[in-house]
């Protein structure tokens, strides 16, 4: 573990240097406002954006002319504002660095480099622990600040904007009134950062806080050069409640354990644990049978925060297991699975999806957010060979796949007489070329055997033929209505 | 191919519907009303006997001392009486015959004296469309016989409802039938040109009943002239039309709107190993296949699965394909294709399953899933796709960990539910008997059973299983704790 204090790193930092000890931070002075209009692209119609709507949050004024605020502030973003709340002065901010999983993301203003000169950056509070006292602040429309006192009960490490993406969170109980624009609140104590609010209960009281370790975590990341993101262990495992399991296992009445029933192919696990292993201990830290560590502020917590949001990219992490009932310590390199080599991408921002048109058959690459397509409830609506391939990718990504290409619908023009019906069909060849990503159906169009496109899916119908030079034709006429027919990239 | 469109199929057919009709001179002494007392097995308990339960439905004379009705009516049969017109006595019958796949059963009387003298219907052939019908039978509305009319309005290859999986040639016609006809004869000329048997409710659409015309009756009677029912065949594929100018020219097919494109062959069927994906089928037994599937028989367009339809297992049919742009001649030899069945509903069967350590185990169909609300992707994936995926071939039955009957040996367990078995201490599961035999070993400290898509195996300890076995099954009521199936 790189534990460097966060006042350390800025030290290095010139720039940052003069403010470090000069200032407290206060509401109007520290706290901005941001406005986003934001604008998805369609997965029905990937060739087209959705209708834009607008985002009002507040960022936390950073050292050296940035802003910090939520992903979720910024995601799919067209435009980005960042206004001063006591003079309503406006500049239009970029995103140097976002990251969806832990939801962070950091701006400057595009091209007013000055435009911060005159506020007052946050410090970063180190350390936040039970009953603490802290500041949720806000700002009336007339740009009045308001300061609403919320008192830390506990933090867990659970999901906050994705569903797939587990970090430590604070968690603090008292009315919080929203205010206008007040998507995101920076939160304070003693007049310092000590985290983002992400979101709010008010049956409950209780505020969700994206808290300072994550942040500086992200922040030196940002310092380090490249930004490369929260390590992934990349396992599935399971709890050892179970006394007969236990035995099972050979594990002594001290133990704890956590079961690895899954290793995930590309994460750090991959080849330094094998599923069966059971692992004791974690840079020192005992895991429980339930995997829970001992906190020293907290008290237990998922053992994910020992792999994700404490260690970097590029640690070393020390492990004891239990390996086909022998005691032993391991150690690898943490590293992060980049999401672009999911089989099935589980998230999709601020990019358009990939697809590819022949002659009005699209073709895109399987997402998780295209499955949501299918509602609330898509884990059970959507088709099961896609929800399959979702929870097994391996079954594909053994075949050589780098996605899932299927075919999703038919855009009825005379070269797809008889296929209306058909969709969400996974592709396997076209042309007598194996499909293995988006580029590989624009690759093999251009192949036709005998002037016909031989598609040809893993069930029914199997095989269909498309007119190569009629969907030639029609492509470009669709060029005309629709604008593109592909994006590959 | 009555599973043809399996997945397809939109089905809102309503069963139980039934019909009865007849003409002025009728022989209302041979149709009867049947009324029947079933013993229905409850999935969830397995090891109990079932639900009591019962209904009526109607029945005809189709020869001395043989009733016709439908299936559906006198299913998981405890108990079946007859009963004649103008006579309150029930008499007792029994089941000879019963076709679940095309919902036709034939009883007969422990005594038949008091139909001694009753003249049993001919059945006729198929009515023209437009014709008049009459629907004779014992629906709701009433105790004495009914007759209603109407006309033939549409002859179609459709789903039957009763098993859910088969289609075969329907009649509809717009008389109105309700409960209780179902079983019961349609007339029309003095014969039985079909058996009234499902119908959509009155809220989804009017007037549109379903019979099973006599080419289904008459292939059910030959069937059982030898004592026993054989059940349909099944070329086991699926096609796909060749609509789309492009198929043509790819497949090298002149434009003149003949054949129709293979696409799934189930590689254990029928035509498994004879045809293969994009051939295409141009003459069946000698009948030309339109790129619609439809044939010319007999006069009409039907579907060209009428071919298959009219015969038994160990026929052949004779195909005329088109592969690699050349016509070829291939023979098949039919039989059933049993992996299609996972999906039918199925009756007359008691549940089998194994309860260990409180863990009941039991083997993967329609019925199971109906019972226990199956929500788990594994078990959802392995029932929609065992044909299409060929999950059969590995796993001829698919044993699901379906629920768990709590005690201290297994309070760890119900992460575990709804998942599917692979193996029992190393033993790869391919049925419910290989799970009993694997859980009866008696080797080694621990019970393993390793589940598909679960990397956390389930471990029992086997010194406590007996003690926990004869606490459970007291506790729990469970008579006996495994039931395999009939003895073989």
């Amino acid at each position: 573990m790189k534990q460097f204090s966060y006042t350390l790193i800025i030290s290095i930092s010139h720039l940052f240097v003069c403010y470090v000890d000069a200032f407290a931070a206060s509401a109007e002075k520290s706290v901005i406002r941001v406005n986003t209009t934001m604008q998805a692209f369609s997965l029905i119609q990937p060739w087209e954006k959705g209708a834009a709507s607008t985002r009002l949050g507040l960022g936390a004024v950073l050292p050296n002319n940035k802003v910090l605020v939520t992903a979720q502030m910024v995601t799919d973003a067209t435009y980005i504002e960042l206004e001063k709340p006591d003079s309503s002065e406006k500049t239009t901010a970029k995103v140097l660095t976002v990251d969806y999983e832990a939801n962070l993301a950091l701006l400057e203003p595009l091209n007013d480099k000055n435009f911060l000169s005159d506020r007052e950056p946050f410090l970063l509070n180190e350390k936040l622990s039970p009953s603490d006292e802290l500041e949720a602040w806000q700002f009336e429309s007339n740009g009045t600040p308001v300061s609403t006192k919320i008192t830390v009960s506990k933090a867990e490490v659970r999901k906050s904007f994705l569903d797939t993406s587990n970090f430590l969170q604070v968690q603090a109980n008292g009315p919080v009134q929203y205010r206008s624009g007040s998507f995101t609140l920076p939160v304070a104590k003693n007049k310092k950062l000590a985290g983002l609010l992400v979101s709010y209960s008010s049956k409950d009281q209780i505020s969700s806080i994206l808290p300072t370790s994550i942040i500086k975590h992200f922040l030196k990341d940002i310092e380090n050069g490249e930004y490369t993101g929260f390590p992934n262990l990349g396992i599935m495992y399971s709890q050892t409640l179970d006394e007969q399991f236990r035995q099972y296992l050979k594990l002594g009445k001290d133990d704890g354990g956590v079961f690895v029933s899954k290793v995930i192919e590309g994460a750090s696990a991959s080849g330094n644990l094998k599923s069966g292993d059971v692992i004791l201990e974690i840079n020192g830290n005992k895991i429980d049978s339930r995997g829970n560590y001992d906190d020293k502020v907290w008290g237990k917590l998922k053992f994910g925060n020992l792999v994700r949001g404490i260690p970097f990219t590029g640690d070393i992490i020390e492990m004891e297991i239990i390996r086909k009932g022998e005691r032993m310590k391991v150690s690898f390199e943490l590293i992060r699975r980049p999401t672009e080599d999911y089989l099935i991408d589980p998230y999709m921002f601020d990019r358009g999806p990939k697809f590819s048109i022949i002659g009005g058959l699209v073709f895109q690459e399987l997402s998780v957010p295209f499955l949501k397509l299918f509602g609330n409830d898509w884990r059970t609506r959507a088709p099961i060979k896609l929800l399959m391939a979702h929870a097994n990718p391996e079954m594909y990504e053994k075949q050589g796949n780098r996605k899932l290409v299927i075919m999703t619908r038919t855009i009825p023009t005379p070269a797809t007489l008889g296929y209306e019906r058909l969709s969400t069909l996974i592709v396997t060849k076209i042309n007598g070329v194996p499909v293995k990503d988006i580029k590989d159906v624009h690759e093999a169009s251009k192949s036709p055997i005998g002037g016909q496109h031989r598609i040809e899916f893993e069930s029914y119908p199997k095989l269909i033929f498309l007119d190569a030079s009629l969907s030639s034709r029609l492509n470009k006429a669709l060029e005309q209505r629709i604008g593109i027919t592909q994006r590959l990239d | 191919m009555k599973h043809l469109f399996l997945y397809l199929s939109l089905n809102l057919l309503i069963s139980c519907i039934a019909y009865a009709e007849e003409k002025n001179n009728s022989n209302y002494e041979a149709v009867v009303r049947i009324e029947n007392s079933s013993l229905n097995p409850d999935y969830k308990t397995p090891w109990n006997s079932g639900r009591d339960s019962g209904g009526n439905g109607t029945g005809w004379l189709v020869a001395e001392n043989k009733f016709l009705t439908n299936a559906h009516v006198v299913s998981n049969s405890r108990i079946v009486y007859i009963k004649k017109v103008g006579d309150a006595k029930p008499y007792r019958a029994r089941i000879v015959h019963i076709a679940h796949d095309c919902d036709l059963a034939m009883l007969e009387l422990e005594d038949p004296a008091a139909f001694e003298g009753v003249k049993p219907f001919d059945v006729g052939t198929l009515p023209q469309l437009d014709t008049t019908v009459k629907v004779i039978g014992y629906p709701i509305g009433g105790e004495r016989i009914s007759i209603t009319s109407g006309v033939v309005s549409r002859i179609d290859f459709l789903s039957y409802s009763h098993t859910s999986v088969d289609l075969h040639l329907t009649v509809q016609i717009d008389a109105a039938i309700n409960p209780g006809n179902s079983g019961g004869p349609v007339i029309q000329g003095g014969k039985v040109v079909g058996v009234a048997f499902q119908g959509y409710s009155g809220n989804i659409a009017q007037n549109t009943g379903y019979m099973i015309p006599p080419p289904v009756i008459k292939r059910f009677l030959k069937d059982v002239e030898d004592g026993n029912y054989d059940h349909y065949v099944d070329l086991s594929m699926s096609d796909f039309p060749l609509l789309n100018p492009s198929q043509r020219i790819a497949l090298g097919l002149p434009n003149d709107g003949i054949g129709i494109m293979v696409s799934n062959v189930e590689e254990d069927g029928s035509a498994g190993g004879i045809l293969k994906t994009g051939d295409v089928l141009l003459e069946i037994d000698g009948l030309t296949v339109k790129s619609n599937g439809l044939i010319n028989y007999g006069g009409e367009d039907v579907n060209m699965n009428e071919i298959v339809e009219r015969k038994f297992a160990g026929d052949v049919i004779d195909l005329k394909i088109w592969r690699n742009k050349q016509p070829m001649n291939k023979r098949v030899t039919l039989k059933r294709f049993m992996p299609y069945l996972i999906a039918a509903r199925k009756y007359d069967e008691k549940p089998r399953y194994v309860m260990f350590a409180g863990l009941v185990f039991q083997p993967l169909d329609r019925n199971l899933m109906a019972a226990h609300n199956m929500k788990s992707l594994q078990v959802r994936y392995h029932f929609d796709s065992y044909v299409s995926s060929n999950i059969y071939k590995e796993r001829p039955e698919v044993i699901v960990l379906t629920s768990i009957l709590p005690d201290s040996i297994n309070s760890y367990f119900n992460q575990f539910t709804q998942s599917i078995v692979d193996k029992v201490n190393g033993i790869a599961v391919k049925n419910l008997k290989d799970v009993h035999s694997a859980l009866s070993k008696n080797d080694g400290d621990y019970i393993v059973i390793n589940l598909l898509g679960n990397g956390r195996p389930i471990v029992i300890e086997k010194s406590k299983i007996e003690e926990a076995q004869k606490r459970i099954q007291s506790k729990y009521n469970v008579i006996k704790d495994n039931y395999l199936g009939p003895i073989e």
